[in-house]
């Protein structure tokens, strides 16, 4: 069995810059048809962003790939919270980490985070993994 | 002054139909391609197999693809022109809606030739005093169970208006 980190160990940053294609099939694959995801010309005219949103919930899955490359072979994701502070748009970057926060017989909770390379963190969260 | 009107709160109240989607090997393989995962587990039936499970595996937050079915598969008639289901948009003189917290909780695994079923409910709309004016949250609570009645996931989703 792998041994789960200690608290303070860091999970390994992934990089993330999804194309329009990604946005596309994320919006496709689960049925989220809210147009700032796909459709520019709306998306720009309305609300004045400057281009198509990546999805909230695409940067949720960042945060669960990025905990379960790190501990999934020796545990299982029971919890997750997340939320966004910042838009991300077509086009940025997003680097996706986590620490461990808290330790014990079962498991570890860790938190979570998606920031622009500049600091800007746009999605947070809090997930708990329990031992295989 | 409040926003949550007689007619909000009557919305509030409304109840709605559980929703059963039957969860492929395609669906799966859709929603794994789109997300970049390269475990074959999520798209070979052969590599799901081999590591212990009866079919492909959704990817863990596979629960969104469900309650986004159980929420959008409808009429194109039943749309917002942005896109948005209509019988999700509260009567509020606002239509600016923000994402609030999403917690979700994992049950068993769901893999290709389940059938999802998803019980949706209005936990809560409450309005709160904000910086700039009102704002609404609405509380949404998910369950998801398949076909042996066992829990898939638990999710609770908050959306603010503003």
């Amino acid at each position: 069995m792998s041994a789960l980190p200690e608290v303070g160990a860091e999970a390994l940053v992934q990089t993330r810059t999804p194309s329009a294609l990604d946005l596309f099939m994320f919006s496709a694959s689960s049925w989220l048809l809210h147009r700032i995801h796909y459709d520019t010309p709306f998306t720009t005219g309305h609300d004045g962003h400057p281009g198509l949103l990546i999805h909230g919930p695409l940067q949720g899955v960042y945060l669960v790939q990025t905990a379960e490359s790190w501990l999934g072979d020796a545990a299982r994701l029971r919890s997750i919270s997340y939320r966004h502070l910042a838009p991300a748009y077509l086009g940025d970057t997003l680097e996706c980490g986590g620490s461990v926060t808290a330790a014990d017989d079962d498991g570890v909770e860790v938190e979570l985070w998606a920031r622009k390379p500049d600091g800007t963190v746009t999605t947070t969260g809090k997930a708990r993994f329990e031992r295989r | 002054m409040g926003v949550m009107t007689e007619e909000a709160r009557r919305w509030a109240e409304r109840q709605y139909p559980r929703f059963e989607m039957q969860v492929t090997g395609t669906d799966i393989a859709k929603f794994a391609h789109a997300t970049g995962e390269t475990n074959p587990i999520h798209f070979d039936r052969g590599a799901a197999i081999a590591a212990g499970y009866p079919d492909v595996v959704a990817p863990t937050l596979f629960p969104y693809v469900v309650r986004m079915h159980a929420s959008a598969l409808v009429p194109p008639e039943q749309l917002e022109a942005d896109g948005s289901p209509s019988a999700d948009v509260p009567p509020l003189p606002t239509r600016r809606a923000m994402a609030g917290e999403t917690s979700v909780e994992f049950g068993e695994r769901i893999v290709a030739g389940d059938v999802i079923s998803v019980d949706k409910r209005l936990a809560d709309m409450y309005e709160k005093e904000g910086r700039s004016g009102p704002l609404v949250f609405v509380e949404m609570e998910f369950t998801f169970t398949n076909q042996r009645g066992e829990m898939v996931a638990r999710e609770n989703f908050t959306r603010i208006y503003r």
